[in-house]
């Protein structure tokens, strides 16, 4: 179309002329508008995406782990401002460095002391934290500084810190010597509510102790004053030892990733709450937490010449039912003269807990220490004795016993060496084996077979008697009589040989004597039945054989 | 087509084809300034070189080649999971593309994303500028060229169908879903700016009138 080429025909005669008409528009074309309306749009988008875009900051980790260039987010108050743009190596290769695209709109976050750390998934046996993390992966947290210096570069840490500044609440530090399952996170637990966070830990290598920091939130920091008790409420915590089996559990939340629970203990209610950054006590369980707390304790040394199996470390030390210390050490020694090899425990006695005891038998003056050393000195004298006992028949859980037997030989407290020993008398341990044999033997020896059969020959006797010699019959009650009479000074003796006080295992002992002891009762019963009713005797003959068998209820027949 | 000499033109004979209705009419009598012909049977405007056409291509030129930057500077798509949200600018998403092993998709979608609308702005520019020396270079091959540039028009708007697919397919709800964003409007304006341009080039500015050129004999 746009060229007319005819071949070689002359053009045709001009037809209608094409109609001429006035322009309306002079001036350039209006299509140049488009560019305009283009670069207006194309510099507006361009603005708004670098107005959006904060600026850019480095960050020192001491690993990459988890940061991944274009995902990893930064986060401040669980909102996103930022994203990791790229991850390098460091010069040196000692440190990574991340490169932190911040959001436009918390561009003035990074001030002079705005810290960073990196918030990683932990699962360990103790549970999980960080669980967030699990899904959404590693992110970095943000510490919003106050400076008004802008800064650039920062070094990441390497915990959380201890508290986000314009948090209410406060903080605290807790000395352990166990972490237990507790982590980054683990709760601080009131009553079972959640009242603030464990925010960091580190261990303190020169005094070889664990440092947490909680931050407990306002309005239930108030809760914590100087006389507040930490203790650790991790899991379910089951106990056997010489008092036998106990189960503790707290809140399922602590249950999996670990918790604490601290408690005012009573009548410190209303002290002024605990200043920022108070060091607490963080105690392994509720009970240690709210005992009355203890002074220093007293190193002792106790020589037993028997075995101490069953006493393990931690094992109480009581001093007449009051638990006054623990096992420390158990160690084997050798006597070269008497060839034995006695064993020596080491135990920590708190003589505060002896309480009254202690202030009145106390000589004035002098350290501490000593005083106690003299104390104990004094209660040996009156024949104090440190005693290994068996707490538990069921487990051979043991306890040593400070205790004042009565029989002893004098025998001072010796102080020779720096850690005092408290003598000895041989424990309830060595005793218990031929003791048990003995209470079977006694039990065995009661003559059940005997009373039977004199049972029941007291019976055919006085069966034939009655039946015979109608006067004879008193005599024969008097021999039935006479009969239960000896069984019942067979049972006494048993019971007297049982009963002994000194015997240290009594319990079970004493359920097989009260049967006995209803038995007998049962017997008497019975006589007293006869004594009443002598007829009784004379009556169907199938029925008397089965007097015995029950005679419990003779009543029924 | 090369001239033929002994021949006129039809802009040489003043005559003009009506591109509606096919009526030929010719201009008898000069007309003023300021005044443009119409086709007397249907009022189709009628010219031998469309009015402006280089202004026009020029205008459409330039606004395409101005949103070609934030077009590839700012991201196209966010998609969004429950990991978070990520954005994706088409080299972005070329190089992952190529990260993750898929040469052949990584080229596929640079060709129809990168390479295109750049060939493209570059071959109207190419003549756009010798139309506008009236030069008789290579006339031959700059039709083919923008033939060629009319052709593969449609084809750059791939990622824009994509993306808008996406839009409209992948939603998750609260978990996750696909966001258009400023960078496609600007691509999407790029692909529909080049097309405009090499719509409103018009190929008889390949082939310039003798009279006109000064360079031929
Ligand atoms: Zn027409």
């Amino acid at each position: 179309m746009s060229e007319d080429t005819l071949g070689s025909a002359p053009p045709p005669p001009p037809v209608t002329p094409p109609t001429p008409v006035t322009r309306k528009w002079h001036g350039p074309s209006l299509v140049w508008l488009v560019p305009i309306v283009a670069l207006a749009v194309g510099v507006a988008l361009l603005i708004r995406a670098v107005l959006s875009t904060g600026p850019q900051v480095t960050i020192d980790f001491h690993s990459a782990n988890g940061l991944r260039p274009g995902k990893t987010e930064v986060r401040y108050k669980e909102v996103v401002v930022g994203r990791v743009e790229a991850v390098t190596l460091s010069e040196k290769r000692d440190h990574v460095q991340a490169t932190v695209r911040l959001d436009r709109s918390v561009s003035n976050i990074a001030v002079e002391d705005t810290r960073f750390w990196v918030v990683r998934p932990r699962i360990d046996t103790a549970g999980v934290s960080g669980i967030e993390t699990l899904f959404s992966g590693a992110y970095i947290g943000v510490d919003a500084g106050e400076s008004t210096k802008q800064r650039r570069h920062f070094t990441g840490l390497e915990n959380p810190p201890f508290v986000l500044r314009g948090e209410p609440g406060r903080g605290f530090v807790l000395r352990t010597d166990d972490l237990g399952s507790l982590d980054v996170g683990s709760p601080i637990l009131y009553k079972r509510n959640r009242v603030g966070r464990v925010v960091g830990y580190n261990l303190d290598p020169l005094i070889d102790e664990l440092s947490v920091q909680i931050f407990i939130e306002a309005p239930y920091d108030k809760l914590v004053n100087p006389q507040t008790r930490f203790w650790n409420a991790s899991g379910v915590e089951v106990s056997l030892n010489s008092s036998g089996l106990r189960v503790d559990t707290q809140t399922l939340a602590s249950v999996i990733s670990g918790g604490i629970s601290f408690e005012r203990p009573q009548g410190t209610q209303g002290l002024p709450p605990a200043s920022d950054g108070t060091r607490f006590n963080l105690f392994p369980d509720r009970k240690a937490a709210l005992a009355p707390p203890d002074g220093p304790p007293l190193r002792v040394r106790m020589v037993f010449d028997q075995s101490v199996r069953g006493l393990d470390i931690d094992a109480p030390v009581d001093f007449l039912g009051i638990d006054i210390g623990v096992i420390k050490a158990v160690r084997l020694d050798y006597d070269g003269k008497r060839k034995r090899f006695p064993v020596e425990v080491e135990a920590e006695i708190y003589p505060t807990r002896l309480g009254a005891v202690r202030n009145s038998l106390r000589q004035e003056g002098d350290d501490e220490t000593r005083r106690d050393t003299t104390l104990l000195q004094r209660l040996v004298q009156s024949g104090l004795r440190a005693q290994a006992r068996t707490g538990n028949l069921l487990t051979g859980q043991m306890y040593v016993a400070l205790d004042f037997p009565g029989k002893v030989s004098k025998a001072e407290l010796d102080t020779s060496t720096a850690i005092p020993a408290i003598p000895t008398v041989p424990g309830t341990l060595a005793d218990v084996q031929p003791q048990i044999a003995e209470i079977v033997a006694k039990v065995n020896k009661v003559p059940f077979d005997e009373i039977g059969r004199n049972l029941n020959e007291t019976l055919s006797q006085a069966n034939k008697a009655i039946s015979q010699l109608r006067p004879e019959a008193q005599a024969s009650l008097a021999e039935v009589r006479r009969t239960l009479q000896s069984v019942q000074e067979t049972l006494q003796r048993a019971d007297r040989s049982l009963f002994d006080p000194s015997a240290p295992i009594q319990r079970n002992a004493e359920q097989t004597l009260v049967d006995l002891q209803r038995a007998a009762q049962s017997l008497r019963v019975l006589t007293d039945y006869l004594q009443r009713h002598p007829e009784s005797l004379l009556r169907g003959k199938p029925d008397d054989a089965k007097i015995p068998a029950s005679p419990a209820s003779p009543e029924r027949r | 087509m090369s001239e033929a000499s002994s021949l006129q033109t039809g802009s040489q004979m003043r005559l003009y084809g009506c591109p509606t209705c096919g009526r030929v009419s010719q201009l008898l009598h000069a007309v003023p300034d300021g005044t443009f012909l119409q086709c007397p049977r249907c009022a189709t405007p009628l010219y031998h070189e469309r009015p402006r056409s280089l202004q026009r291509t020029w205008a459409y030129l330039i606004a395409a080649t101005v949103l070609y930057i934030p077009a590839n500077l700012l991201p196209i798509m966010s998609t969004s999971n429950v990991f978070g949200e990520t954005l994706h600018t088409i080299l972005g998403g070329i190089e992952e593309l190529r990260t993750g092993g898929d040469w052949l998709l990584a080229v596929i979608v640079f060709i129809a994303s990168i390479a295109v609308p750049l060939l493209k702005i570059g071959a109207l520019l190419v003549l756009v500028i010798t139309a506008q020396r009236r030069s008789r270079w290579k006339q031959v091959e700059r039709a083919q060229l923008y033939r060629m540039i009319e052709a593969v028009g449609h084809w750059s708007m791939l990622d824009v169908f994509v993306v808008v697919l996406l839009v409209g397919t992948i939603r998750f709800g609260p978990l996750g879903g696909v966001m258009p964003q400023p960078g496609l409007l600007a691509f999407g304006a790029v692909v529909v700016l080049t097309m405009l341009a090499a719509g409103s080039f018009d190929p008889r500015l390949i082939w310039p009138e003798e009279k006109d050129d000064t360079r031929h004999p």
